[in-house]
């Protein structure tokens, strides 16, 4: 439910970019979403489509998510890894079921295409 | 891109820049919240969000925490809701002050709205001083735990009758936690709850999550839980 109002910042954001850049369309818009960022893109999409589609500089904005997978490092023998599906929690190095998760958490604007 | 037949050539023509940003749309959420952290240590309080579903006992752990340690600390709350003043009235009548905030809607707390109820809390309790300031988040296991608040210590709270899976299904508050307590533990008896899981799918999920069981209502556990508090006040 908190979508609805991240996506009314990046919005904001993106009006005074094209502000400061004086341009007259937003094109494409690039973000990162962190998977454990507990952000559902598809409602942060919704947000975007509703919120763009009031506004003549982003009425063809299109929205360009990437997902951010976390970093697992095993906790026994310190490797880094993207566990497979299926086996997740599982260092592939050393099979130990322990793990510290690092980044995929944010929400971050990357880029901006704008004319 | 052209739009009439998706070639590269017209881009030029069109003027089309290319803006590197990076900035984190979290970021005026995060740097509130180091703001209202400054504002906590200003006041001598160390600030504990506690984040569970509706129902898991929070507010009836205040109380009894609160009668526990009336006479040794200085505790506020800032009470976190929807709608109503029901939670902030349970909390003076133990007489410790507390502010309600209701978001009118929104699902969590965020760092503005601490920062308005710090301020309220001032301004009513006239006090400038206290040695714990709890923030009670809004009941919703999902969203307040992508919000920082400037707390120094989060704990999430699950119930017995909620069952033991929810650790593996709600990961995010509990990767974002220190404390993780289980409550209700006098009605074990009576649910299907394993403590072994719901330990075990926390660690696995955070590995220095600290854990504690206790029971509010018989005091079961509390020892240990007020040990936990009197430590964070210390450091």
């Amino acid at each position: 439910m908190h979508e609805f109002s991240l996506a009314q910042g990046l919005f904001n954001q993106l009006l005074q970019l094209a502000d400061t850049h004086q341009a007259e369309k937003i094109v494409i818009v690039r973000v990162e979403i962190g998977r454990l960022s507990g952000i559902v893109v598809d409602s942060f999409s919704f947000g975007f489509e509703i919120l763009a589609r009031e506004n003549e500089l982003t009425r063809t904005a299109i929205l360009d998510i990437t997902v951010i997978e976390p970093d697992y490092s095993c906790l026994d023998c310190r490797t880094v890894y993207t566990p497979t599906k299926g086996d997740e929690g599982h260092c592939p190095q050393c099979g130990s079921a322990g793990y510290a998760l690092t980044g995929g958490d944010d929400l971050i604007l990357t880029q901006v295409e704008m004319e | 891109m052209c739009d009439s037949c998706g070639c590269h050539i017209a881009d030029d023509e069109k003027n089309t820049r290319i803006v590197d940003v990076h900035e984190s749309l979290l970021a005026a959420n995060t740097k509130q919240a180091n703001e209202n952290k400054h504002h906590f240590e200003s006041m001598g309080a160390v600030a504990i969000n506690l984040i569970s579903s509706p129902g898991s006992g929070k507010t009836t752990l205040l109380e009894h925490t609160i009668q526990r340690l009336r006479n040794e600390f200085k505790i506020a709350v800032i009470e976190g809701d929807i709608e109503t003043e029901r939670d902030a009235d349970r909390i003076r009548k133990q007489g410790a002050p507390a502010v309600q905030i209701t978001t009118g809607g929104a699902c969590h707390l965020d760092a503005r709205l601490v920062h308005k109820g710090l301020h309220q809390l001032q301004h009513e309790s006239e006090m400038e001083k206290f040695d714990i300031i709890f923030i009670e988040n809004v009941g919703n296991l999902v969203c307040p735990a992508t919000f920082d608040l400037g707390e120094h210590e989060r704990i999430v709270l699950i119930s017995v009758p909620e069952g033991s899976d929810k650790p593996a299904k709600y990961p995010k508050a509990f990767t974002s936690s220190q404390g993780f307590l289980i409550t209700k533990v006098d009605l074990l008896p009576y649910f299907d709850f394993s403590l072994e899981e719901a330990e075990s799918e926390a660690l696995k999920l955070n590995p220095k999550l600290k854990i504690l069981e206790l029971s509010s209502t018989t005091e079961k556990g509390f020892e240990d839980w007020l040990d936990y508090l009197r430590q964070l006040v210390e450091k």
